[in-house]
């Protein structure tokens, strides 16, 4: 529209006289406008990414002095150290499991709050809160409650089940892993909760109006129309959400430290104490790089997924 | 212009008009919006750093009431700076310090509480002596070892003075990022001044036959107990009864595991024998498994550099450890520093080893400071004893002063470091009820007005020599974060159930992987250097070398 505007402008007989300049400047005025953009990207994003795929294949650690070409050295220090394998495998292992979870009481909590009832806005409100909290807070807020001798944990489950509850949450197997679970899902289940809703409010309502003057039960219906028709919702928050579940840090880190031993190692942990703990810069950058082609993968496949996700 | 030109252009001029009329974006609009958005970010960046500078700028110098023991050291501190004796260590490096004006020393400091003392209390007092500018970089306590190697790989001259773990002290000064000072040292320093330093304390910045650093926290461990508890009649004739023997703080760790384990008996719930903080990375595990090693005469590693954790005195120390946690408060493996502390000051637990903050907490100090107000209030005011922890008692980390090699005011921020650790200005500074800068001088340990600061503070302050007498340091030498950390694995992994000869050797590999790593031959040559230095092990503390500081 404005381009032709000038033109006939100048049809008009009133041409600007652009200078060759602003006419190159007109010519590549959308080139210009992204260019601050593009330098930004490559100076914060690209030059990082090619100096770390550089830094994992030399020494770079902050108590060996120099920066000799090591080759593939930093790779193998991570795969064959037992601690980042255990760490990869627990990453995923918690991830699913977390997810999954909020999966669940995400879904049901969508269900029960799609229809209106008095009071949903305010309770809408209480349940998205904790999406707004730091995980470090999160963390914090459970070893409170959790932690001996301090935490009420223990004595609100010894008085509710009569007998003496001493159980170490946060350093016994396997309660450590149902502590690390319970934080996360309480923080996140209102995401899964907030995407799905979305979806379920999507839905033509004329639809479940046709099932019920079909004589479709409530439960065949969920099935026929629900499940199909969030579909893809389901598969974008379960994708976003796994992205940043096997991202799991703050919590581990406030909660267990990584302990005990390295039982609660995940794969961010692992990567924070040898390159923040220990100072083997290389070793971690590389472990970053494995770790990334890991996350890749999983990607890859839940986009595919995704996009190959219709709604009936 | 035909018609159909002038209706394509009088369509088009309505299209902008309608767009203008809308609040649509035109060019013209969409470059004057970009331009003022601009212009706002260029103008933001200063505004920013103003903001910043102001938030982040020293404080006006705070002192407290003259006439509180607090008040009469600042007094004696800014006396000794001001007027001397013209021969002090404060005196002179302030004198000196007069021919750098306008300087501006960067030092850093762990974020946090320790940064407290050079915004509020030396560095303002620096500046308002000499004329000279502080900027305090608050950094969390990896990063005062990574930045500051990362800024002399940089030859950035960030950074003039450092506050660095003794530990990192043989890498620094071989990788060229610590200058040695035994050059302004000569220069500048009342050599009386050194030595007042106590022994333990004094050779820590030593390394290769030159001084990299001053030391500048006596991070000690004591044992700290209830006197009320231990000189209970009751459990007094009980505890004779049992063992045959008197109930008094514990001279070994089959003591302190017995009597730790007979008052859990005797008054838990409202009362446990002891607590430790054990959680994983806490750091209280290493610390803990390297005294008692050591004492139970453990050697770190053998002729060959070969890790010597798995050895009988590796195996009892885990056991000892075991049995500790056993008769400590519920969660005892759940604690940390901070919350062991609550756990002591609200009288659950009977028995704390930790640094020394913990006298001054129990005393009630600590707590007048708002900063340290996090920390629930002594209900065991007055009730403390002081004790040396049984064997040997570990030198947890602690602080050196060390000299950016790339400062470009080399000399200035030298004379810095002298003043600040000089024995009047860090009386006054390991005095503050936020400090948690500990004693570390002869002075401080035989000062009045330390001893003035709550009851029992003359007592805390023998104790905390005493304890040096006998201390042991953390190994300091490259990859001692390393082999803490394979030290805190082991522990809390055994403390999960895990079989302490294999929890001890799987640390034992990891510590050889680590000295490989780092080169053996290398590894050897810091650790001999370490071996010279008095409490490096059990056999040559400063009691055993002749030298102990006798109050």
């Amino acid at each position: 529209m404005q381009t032709t505007t000038i033109t006939r402008m100048t049809a008009a007989g009133a041409p600007p006289k652009l200078s060759r300049f602003a006419r190159w400047a007109d010519r590549n005025f959308k080139w210009l406008l992204v260019a601050p953009a593009v330098l930004l990207i490559l100076a914060l994003s690209i030059y990082p990414l090619l100096f770390s795929l550089v830094v994992s294949f030399i020494n770079y650690d902050f108590q060996v002095p120099g920066h000799a070409f090591v080759g593939l050295k930093n790779f193998s220090r991570v795969i064959f150290d037992p601690v980042a394998r255990w760490s990869l495998f627990l990453t995923a292992w918690l991830s699913a499991v977390s997810v999954a979870i909020e999966f669940v009481l995400g879904l049901l909590v969508a269900l029960t709050m799609v229809r209106s009832f008095p009071g949903r806005g305010v309770i809408m409100s209480i349940l998205i809160v904790p999406l707004f909290i730091s995980p470090v807070i999160v963390g914090q807020a459970w070893t409170l409650l959790l932690q001996r001798p301090f935490g009420p944990t223990n004595y609100i489950l010894t008085q509710l089940l009569g007998q003496e509850v001493t159980i170490g949450w946060m350093t016994e197997s396997p309660w450590l892993y149902f502590s690390l679970i319970i934080a996360d899902v309480w923080q996140w289940t209102p995401f899964m909760f907030v995407i799905l809703l979305a979806g379920l409010t999507a839905i033509p309502p004329n639809l479940y109006e046709a099932a019920e003057l079909d004589g479709v039960s409530a439960w065949q219906a969920f099935w026929a129309i629900t499940v199909p028709h969030l579909g893809p919702m389901i598969m974008l928050a379960l994708t976003f959400r796994l992205l940043d579940a096997i991202r799991m840090f703050d919590t581990i880190f406030i909660m267990t430290g990584g302990g005990p031993g390295t039982q609660t190692y995940t794969a961010s942990y692992y990567l924070y104490t040898v390159g923040f703990t220990q100072f083997h810069l290389s070793q971690a950058t590389a472990g970053s790089w494995l770790f990334l082609i890991f996350t890749a993968f999983v990607v890859t496949l839940l986009v595919r997924r995704l996009l190959k996700t219709e709604p009936v | 212009m035909n018609d159909r030109d002038r209706r394509d252009f009088q369509a088009g001029l309505e299209a902008e008009v309608d767009a203008l009329l809308k609040g649509e974006s035109t060019r013209r609009s969409f470059i004057t919006r970009f331009g003022q958005m601009t212009g706002m970010l260029a103008a933001s960046g200063p505004i920013l750093g103003m903001m910043t500078d102001w938030a982040m700028a020293q404080q006006k110098l705070e002192l407290a009431d003259a006439a509180s023991p607090l008040g009469q050291a600042q007094a004696l501190a800014l006396k000794a700076s001001t007027e001397g004796p013209a021969n002090g260590s404060a005196f002179r490096a302030t004198e000196a310090a007069k021919k750098f004006p306008g300087v501006t020393i960067n030092m850093t400091s762990e974020a946090g509480l320790q940064a407290l003392d050079p915004r509020n209390f030396s560095g303002p007092m620096w500046e308002q002596l000499t004329g000279t500018k502080m900027n305090v970089v608050e950094l969390s306590n990896p990063d005062q070892y990574s930045k500051a190697v990362a800024e002399h790989i940089a030859s950035s001259g960030a950074y003039d003075v450092l506050d660095i773990s003794p530990a990192w002290t043989p890498s620094l000064a071989d990788g060229g990022v610590i200058a040695p000072l035994d050059d302004f040292i000569a220069k500048y320093m009342n050599m009386k001044d050194f030595e007042d330093f106590h022994p333990l304390y004094k050779s820590l910045p030593t390394y290769k036959g030159k001084i990299w650093g001053f030391f500048d926290d006596g991070d000690i461990f004591a044992l700290y107990y209830r006197k009320d508890i231990f000189e209970d009649p009751k459990l007094m004739e009980a505890y004779q009864a049992k063992f045959n023997a008197k109930l008094e703080p514990p001279k070994t760790w089959a003591e302190y595991n017995q009597i730790a384990q007979f008052i859990t008996d005797q008054m838990a719930p409202n009362v446990y024998g002891a607590g430790h903080f054990r959680k994983a990375g806490s750091p209280g595990n290493q610390f803990d498994f390297l005294q008692q090693f050591r004492a139970n005469g453990g050697k770190l590693f053998g002729d060959d550099m070969k890790a010597g954790l798995v050895s009988d005195a590796g195996v009892a120390t885990l056991t000892s450890m075991k049995a500790s946690n056993a008769a400590s408060i519920p969660g005892n493996n759940e604690l940390d520093a901070v919350s062991l502390w609550a756990a002591f000051l609200t009288g659950k637990v009977a028995m704390i080893y930790s640094w020394p903050p913990t006298g001054r907490m129990a005393g009630n100090y600590s707590q007048s400071a708002t900063a340290i107000n996090f920390i629930p209030k002594s209900q065991i005011a007055g009730k403390v004893g002081y004790a040396v922890v049984p064997g040997n008692p570990e030198h947890a980390v602690g602080y050196n002063k060390a000299l950016a090699a790339d400062s470009a005011n080399l000399e200035a921020s030298y004379l810095f470091m002298q003043w600040v650790t000089s024995p009047e200005v860090s009386l006054a500074r390991v005095m503050l009820p936020y400090a948690l800068r500990d004693p570390y001088r002869i002075s401080h340990y035989k000062s009045d007005l330390y001893g003035g600061l709550f009851p029992g503070a003359k007592e805390y302050l023998i104790n905390l020599n005493n304890s040096a007498n006998v201390g042991l340091l953390d190994p300091i030498m490259p990859g001692a974060q390393d082999y803490f950390l394979s030290l805190d694995r082991m522990c809390t992994a055994v403390w999960a159930g895990a079989d302490p000869k294999a929890s001890l050797e799987t640390a034992a590999a990891e510590w050889n992987e680590t000295t490989d790593r780092l080169g053996v031959d290398s590894q050897k040559a810091f650790y001999t250097e370490f071996l010279k230095l008095p409490g490096a092990t059990a056999e040559n503390t400063v009691e055993k070398l002749g030298l102990a500081v006798k109050l």
